[in-house]
């Protein structure tokens, strides 16, 4: 099975290459960082990045969606004859038109 | 009246929820940033293996925890979403090392059935937007602009109920996920959608793929190129992608954590709940798939996050056990295990149960907990403090000093332990044989107490009394110099270090010698207007034989001055305020800052920062350590300088995170103290206690310490007996035999110093150890462990049927005295007016222990109360009973002893959940449910009409964020009866996250004092995230949210001592409390826990 378990991933091959296995039978370590106590400024973020769900509910939206599909294309046949695809090139679909 | 409470962390979570890997503090620094519940912990990957960073309090439980690179940014960004639905987006700013919110929010809704399978957070692989599903029936989407900001969120419906699983896949034009879920016949399927951003919808994916393996609980998308996703079930695993469908099976097993080792996901790490570890392959050829393999890699603790790190290193968190980093090798070991472990991190959790001792009868208490689960099971032996191991002691009365002398320079080892009595020195020698023995220096003066002797250059010794100091060849032993005191004078204090000697006689004389080859030179003497009390030259500059400080302790005026060296010009002075006077001074240098240590003669201690270069003394601060005055010492514990300070509590102080730390040494009394390194003794501490002299070696320098018992079992409930010195924990063992998996129950019997099993007795198939306790009963002096069980039949929904054990403990062996039948679950035993008090179901039931005619003993019903849905949780005090109902909160009973009844007084008739309760006084009592809030209910015995009496009212509410499974009235600290922590009355708790906390009950005026702290701290110390301290700790369940009453976050106001000075100076003047006062009083709660 060599095969499949050599060549593990190195990203720098200096990491772990000094760690020595600790002794088995010796106790778990602690590892104690310092705590974080932050009084600065920064942590409230921009206001336009204070996220919140949008207030229309799913199945009103769902409605509104609904309606707005059925109404667009009624006004779309009347305006513009030709597809959705050729609505977003006006120009393009002008210059199809005229020849 | 305990209705104002202090909750404090004593030991923070150990459980490992989350871990990810990525460039968070830098593109080139690889992290490993790991969530452990309401904590999370950045590390950086070393040579030298995991270097911890950063330890970061977030104010919610962690749901979710993602690194992530949005486009165009050089390092990644760290997206945590908690389960009271906030989430935030964390940027590490390398600048000032700080971290900064990028953008935060609340995802909750008004409507909206929390899943019953836990949040799912996940970050499309493209960055594109956030996905979450934290209610049935709905997707939240979070999406990204094309600059990287996000946007409003918005809700799409989702047809599958049951979720188990879902992920964003790799490589689709549009965001795409895969849905693992559970139809309503539970069978289990998968499909996937494409997330249209702009319709807000979902349309049907390119993969489904139905009828999976039953157990099918994780997904794993593969990146490109391959693409796809890969199911893992319990029997089998799938690959499926649009153009390749594999399948193997796998030996039968639940896998609980995956981790991706290749960048191109062709290799992943599998962890099962058996904690055995496999590696999963993708076999591909040009980048399409030809099968799948399987390889076992061996045994790891029960993972419940692994991380592949670097160089075939891995983390492997846990819930059930110890944390590890493990290596993968190309070689198995003897064992056939390709893995060898590097290092394991401390786990306390989940702690089922705990008992708090006092193992050592020290006035101290120990906590012992039933740690972790399955095969990780263990007992933990959690002490506050720092222990010494004796190894030698003799008998010596009146010992007036302590110093250890080398026979050379250049000796590794000391020699000669100096002792010092009131009219006379004695020299202790280590002889031939590593024996200590009387012995002499010849050049010493042996008929006078010696103020202080040394170790000096040119291999020569220093002794000063009270006439004289005397230079001693230390080869020779003889005298070579000596400088008399002058006449009708004599040495009160003297302080020395290998080349400079400082001394004080009457009148106020301070004379200063130097050391020379065979001489000493008296450089200087100044006459001072007081009495000098204590004083030090100890070197902390960067000469180590030579200082150019000195610090001079004074009576009368009451100060302590900074004097240079040899000019003896005073550079400082610093009034110390009172009337009492300075004991010992100690100039010394932790984590490369300077300190000026003073005791004074009441057990304060105030400290000073010291600039080396002007002498100037600043940041002053005062805690108290005991009541007796203090005598401080440097010593080394592994190549660290730390300072003992001896008193009636002896302490030894030292520097983590450049701040300096208390941490109580369990001895009772201690008068002297110095370091003695000798070839028999190395690295001790040579004690003077008490009418002792001992040696012995000092535990590792920290605050608390834990010891592991490893059970290889899981223990639930464990408890101690005095009388016979032993443990009984019940627990139980999984069996795994060829293809079935079975549970054998235990009580067992354990050694209470060697902790090794000495008794067992197997419960019967089904039958469950759900209560144990330690009790005598009326008229029967013999202490009995009572273990209450229940059959738990696979067909039943709860026990019909139980039993109550009575064990006797006889050479060593638990002997089974007497059973009772009972119908239901034994979920609670207590000691109850020398009778037996069980909860049984919806029952409390009272025995009697009755004398039969033959002799023997039986337990006989007494009475009983009915009424609860189930009662989990049973207090009593005196006559009064409190139980903790499954549903039905807390009620107080009364048993009536004429009538042989037991009523029902009062209930609190909210419908919590509960997990624990304790009784703090006769009127108030403490609940923890499940949803992680503490509450107090008080008995409203006043109250004028029956049915304001008949109701506990609730009169304090607070968030904990864990999951409490049990409180003991105890404390972790030794109280001593004249300080005021000493009459705060504590409680300790555990919970699932392996933490250790205590409700300390304050005194109402203290109460307010802290409340005011606290109310001004969270103006100054900010929630990580932009989170809200207020709303992480307002109650929280199903019904209401309320903002946090009457309890205090010990853990917010103890964080004061870790701001800088001119925080601490703004939160000060804005309490209008000088600063030093309120330091003292935050020390103080510090010292509780």
């Amino acid at each position: 099975m060599g095969s499949l378990l050599g060549d593990w991933p190195s990203y720098d091959p200096h990491n772990f290459s000094q760690l020595r296995p600790a002794d088995p039978s010796a106790q778990p370590s602690k590892l104690t960082p310092a705590t974080y106590h932050p009084t600065h400024n920064r942590t409230l973020p921009p206001p336009n990045q204070v996220i919140s769900t949008e207030a229309r509910n799913i199945l009103l939206r769902h409605f509104y969606q609904k309606s707005e599909e059925k109404l667009p294309p009624k006004r779309a046949a009347s305006d513009h004859p030709t597809s959705e695809h050729n609505c977003k090139q006006p120009r393009a679909a002008y210059a199809d038109g005229a020849h | 009246m305990s209705v104002w409470n202090y909750v404090v962390t004593a030991q923070k979570p150990t459980n490992v929820t989350h871990s990810c890997v990525g460039n968070f503090t830098s593109p080139q620094e690889l992290n490993l940033i790991i969530a452990k519940c309401t904590r999370i912990e950045i590390h950086l990957l070393t040579p030298h293996g995991l270097q911890p960073m950063l330890d970061v309090p977030i104010y919610g439980r962690i749901a979710t925890l993602e690194l992530f690179r949005p486009h165009g940014e050089p390092q990644d960004f760290l997206f945590i979403a908690t389960e009271r639905y906030k989430f935030c987006v964390l940027q590490w700013d390398a600048e000032t090392s700080e971290l900064i919110t990028r953008a935060m929010g609340d995802v909750s809704d008004r409507i909206g059935r929390p899943t019953d399978n836990g949040q799912i957070g996940l970050i499309d692989p493209d960055c594109r937007l956030i996905g979450l599903h934290l209610y049935d029936g709905l997707f939240k989407v979070i999406p990204f602009d094309n600059k990287g900001q996000l946007k409003e969120a918005f809700n799409i419906r989702l047809e599958e109920l049951q979720v188990l699983d879902i992920k964003f896949l790799y490589g689709c034009l549009k965001p795409t996920i895969v849905v693992l879920y559970q139809d309503n016949k539970d069978a289990r399927h998968a499909k996937t959608y494409e997330i249209a951003l702009k319709d807000k919808d979902f349309v049907e994916g390119p993969l489904s793929h139905t009828n999976l393996d039953n157990g099918a609980g994780i997904l794993i998308p593969v990146p490109m190129p391959l693409g796809g996703v890969i199911i893992i079930g319990e029997e089998t695993i799938v690959y499926c992608s649009v153009s390749a469908f594999k399948a193997i099976p796998i030996r039968p097993s639940i896998t609980r954590a995956y981790g991706r080792v290749d960048a191109d996901g062709s290799r992943y790490l599998l962890g099962d709940n058996a904690g055995l570890l496999h590696l999963l392959v993708i076999t591909h050829e040009r980048e399409r798939v030809t099968g799948l393999k399987i390889e076992h890699l061996g045994e790891t603790s029960v993972a419940s996050t692994i991380s592949y790190l670097d160089n075939a290193v891995v983390y492997i968190g846990s819930s059930y056990g110890d944390s590890q980093l493990i290596k993968l090798n190309l070689q198995p070991d003897a064992k056939g295990s390709y893995i060898e472990v590097l290092e394991k991190y401390v786990n306390l959790g989940p702690i089922v149960d705990f008992c708090v001792v006092d193992l050592e009868r020290q006035g101290q208490g120990q906590v012992v907990t039933c740690s972790g689960a399955y095969k990780d099971g263990s007992l933990r032996i959690v002490r506050n403090g720092i222990g010494i191991n004796e190894q030698a002691s003799v008998e010596l009365q009146g010992i007036k000093g302590l110093w250890s002398l080398r026979s050379s320079t250049n000796d590794p080892y000391d020699t000669f332990l100096v002792v010092s009595f009131i009219n006379e020195t004695r020299v202790l020698a280590m002889n031939m044989d590593d024996e200590l023995e009387e012995s002499e220096i010849e050049g010493f003066c042996a008929e006078a107490q010696t103020l202080f002797c040394q170790n000096a250059i040119h291999d020569q010794l220093v002794q000063v009394t009270a006439n004289s100091v005397r230079l001693v060849s230390s080869t020779t032993r003889e005298l070579l110099h000596e400088w008399n005191a002058p006449s009708g004078y004599s040495v009160n204090v003297a302080t020395a270090n290998v080349s400079q000697v400082l001394l004080a006689t009457g009148g106020g004389h301070l004379v200063y010698l130097e050391i020379g080859n065979g001489k000493l030179a008296e450089v200087k003497h100044v006459q001072l207007d007081y009495e000098i009390s204590c004083l030090d030259i100890n070197p902390s500059g960067e000469n180590p034989n030579y200082s150019t400080l000195a610090a001079v302790g004074m009576w009368t005026d009451i100060s302590v001055r900074i004097f240079s060296l040899p000019s003896l010009e005073l550079l400082a002075k610093e009034n110390l305020g009172g009337e009492i006077i300075p004991r010992s001074v100690l100039l010394c240098t932790f984590e490369g800052v300077s300190y000026l240590l003073c005791t004074l003669g009441d057990g304060h201690l105030l400290n000073f920062l010291l600039n080396l270069s002007t002498g100037e003394l600043s940041n002053r601060k005062k805690v108290s350590l005991g009541t007796q005055p203090i005598m401080l010492r440097t010593f080394s514990s592994k190549d660290t300088t730390h300072v003992f300070a001896a008193s009636d509590r002896p302490t030894v102080i030292y520097s983590s995170n450049k701040k300096l730390l208390y941490s109580n040494v369990n001895l009772k009394e201690v008068s002297h103290m110095c370091p003695f390194n000798s070839a028999a003794f190395p690295d001790s501490l040579a004690i003077a206690k008490e009418g002792e002299l001992s040696i012995g070696t000092i535990d590792d320098i920290q605050k608390l310490h834990i010891r592991t018992i490893p059970l290889g079992e899981h223990a639930r409930r464990i408890c101690h007996q005095e009388q016979s010195r032993t443990f009984a924990i019940c627990s139980l063992k999984n069996c795994q035999t060829s293809n079935e998996e079975t549970e054998m129950h235990f009580v067992r019997l354990l050694d209470d110093q060697t902790f090794e099993f000495i008794s067992t007795y197997p419960l019967d198939t089904y039958e469950y150890g759900c209560s144990i306790i330690s009790c005598s009963f009326s008229d029967d002096n013999n202490a009995y462990y009572c273990v209450g069980t229940a059959y738990v039949l696979p067909e039943e929904n709860e026990p019909s049927k139980g039993r109550i054990l009575v064990f006797v403990v006889e050479d060593g062996k638990l002997q089974l005295i007497a059973e009772k039948e009972t119908k239901g679950a034994v979920y609670s035993l207590n000691a109850f007016n020398g009778k037996l008090l069980a909860a049984i179901n919806q029952k409390i039931q009272l025995y009697k222990w009755m004398l039969r005619e033959d002799g023997s003993r039986e337990l006989q019903a007494e009475c009983g109360h009915h009424g609860h849905i189930l009662a989990l949780y049973v207090q009593t005090r005196g006559d009064f009973i409190v139980v903790g109902d499954l549903m039905k909160s807390i009620s107080l009973l009364l048993y009536k002893h004429e009538e042989g009844a037991i009523e029902e007084l009062a209930r609190d008739y909210n419908a919590n959940w509960m997990s624990a309760v304790e009784i703090l006084d006769d009127d108030v009592f403490l609940g923890a449910e499940n949803n992680y809030n503490l509450f107090t209910v008080r008995k409203n015995s006043d109250a004028a009409t029956d049915e304001e009496r008949g109701r506990l009212e609730v009169v304090g509410e607070y968030h904990l964020g864990e999951f409490v499974n049990r409180f003991r009235h105890g404390s972790l600290v030794m109280r001593l009866p004249d300080s005021e922590a000493g009459h705060i009355p504590t409680v300790i708790f555990g919970t699932i996250n392996g933490v250790i906390g205590v409700v300390a009950s304050l005194p109402h005026d203290q109460y307010v004092f802290l409340e005011k702290l606290q109310a001004n701290l969270v103006k100054v110390i900010k929630g990580v995230g932009g989170l809200s301290h207020e709303q992480w700790r307002s109650f929280n369940n199903e019904k209401k949210t309320v903002d946090a009453r009457n309890f205090l976050d010990g853990d917010l106001i103890e964080s004061f001592l870790d701001l800088s000075r001119s925080r601490m100076d703004e939160i000060a003047s804005s309490m209008a409390v000088p600063l030093e006062e309120l330091c003292k009083r935050v020390e103080e709660l510090t010292r509780l826990h």
